[in-house]
């Protein structure tokens, strides 16, 4: 069965989109990446550090591994300053993809869904494959499509926090409104959210923290790899429908 | 001349903006720059000439999701 996500014309190998952020080390991340099987891989654009400027250099650990790169416009509180973020993304040669992420308040980090659409109406008029970060609104996340984003990806909850998914209802519907894939990123915890993002008819999902800062990131990296494929099948199968009681399976 | 590379100010004796990643010793495929608030491809770099005062960015990957 081929039964591959593709986005943008790009078929990918796996449904699994994987941060790069708050590893133990790099050895670690670069072992949960290979274990993980994702192929699209995320990162931030942030001013070279004149002091130390290998420091935070992280491509230096990647070479000779051929990765989908996906930045995002972390750090952006505007349309503006998302799509100045893009646009030197872009400028590296790297990807013309870029995942929109605009926030105003650094406590929640919860996505600004007017600022989030702007951005993602004027990138995708420049070209770019649009992958838009934002709430589980089944209302914004379409005009996040009819905008000309790619993929959509609503959080399950707030970046980091691990919560899971706070509105299953929500990330349904969208499943189930879209055309474009769906991809559920931020807040999931551990491999249970992952195959629940599955079950809901998500495409695939995108993880960092509930990776990388796992008691072992390398183990959970093959955890979600499991609950991606096991969640991917359940949803294909079917689930039967919830009642109020007893059907009995043996004969009576 | 100074320059003001990353919001700091820099005394460097340079003519284009090859020679500013040059001095900061910046693997060249890894950085992407910005002057005066417009992006300069790196095939630009050398022609691309500094002068007293100017605003330069230089970003680059670094981990996040």
């Amino acid at each position: 069965m081929n039964d591959k996500l593709t986005i943008a014309g790009k078929q990918l190998s796996s449904r699994l989109f994987l941060g790069t952020g708050r590893y133990p080390n790099p050895y670690v991340q670069n072992q949960a990446i290979e274990v993980s099987g994702a192929d699209v891989l995320t990162f931030a654009i942030r001013r070279v550090n004149l002091q130390n400027p290998d420091e935070d250099a992280i491509l230096q650990h990647m070479e000779g591994k051929t990765f989908h790169y996906l930045p995002n416009t972390s750090g952006a509180t505007t349309a503006e300053e998302a799509i100045r973020i893009a646009r030197l993304a872009r400028a590296s040669g790297l990807s013309d993809w870029i995942k929109i992420e605009v926030s105003r308040d650094e406590k929640i980090l919860l996505p600004d869904p007017i600022e989030t659409l702007k951005a993602t109406e004027v990138l995708a008029s420049e070209g770019f494959i649009v992958l838009p970060y934002t709430s589980d609104d089944p209302a914004l996340c379409y005009r996040l499509q009819e905008a000309g984003a790619s993929a959509v990806m609503p959080g399950g909850s707030p970046i980091g926090t691990g919560l899971g998914i706070l509105n299953p209802y929500n990330i349904e519907i969208i499943t189930e409104q879209l055309s474009v894939p769906v991809i559920v990123d931020a807040g999931l915890g551990e491999a249970a959210d992952v195959t629940k993002a599955m079950e809901l008819g998500a495409d695939g999902v995108l993880l960092n923290t509930a990776i990388a800062k796992a008691r072992n990131p390398v183990k959970m990296a093959e955890a979600v790899k499991l609950a991606i494929h096991a969640g991917r099948l359940s949803y294909l199968a079917g689930r039967i429908p919830k009642k109020k009681y007893a059907t009995a399976s043996s004969p009576i | 001349m100074t320059l003001f590379i990353n919001g700091e100010p820099y005394e460097l004796n340079v003519t284009n903006l090859q020679e500013v990643i040059a001095h900061f010793e910046l693997q060249e495929g890894l950085v992407v720059t910005e002057v005066e608030g417009n992006i300069v491809d790196r095939s630009q770099w050398l022609e691309t000439k500094v002068s007293d005062g100017m605003k330069i960015e230089l970003v680059h990957f670094v981990g996040g999701g």
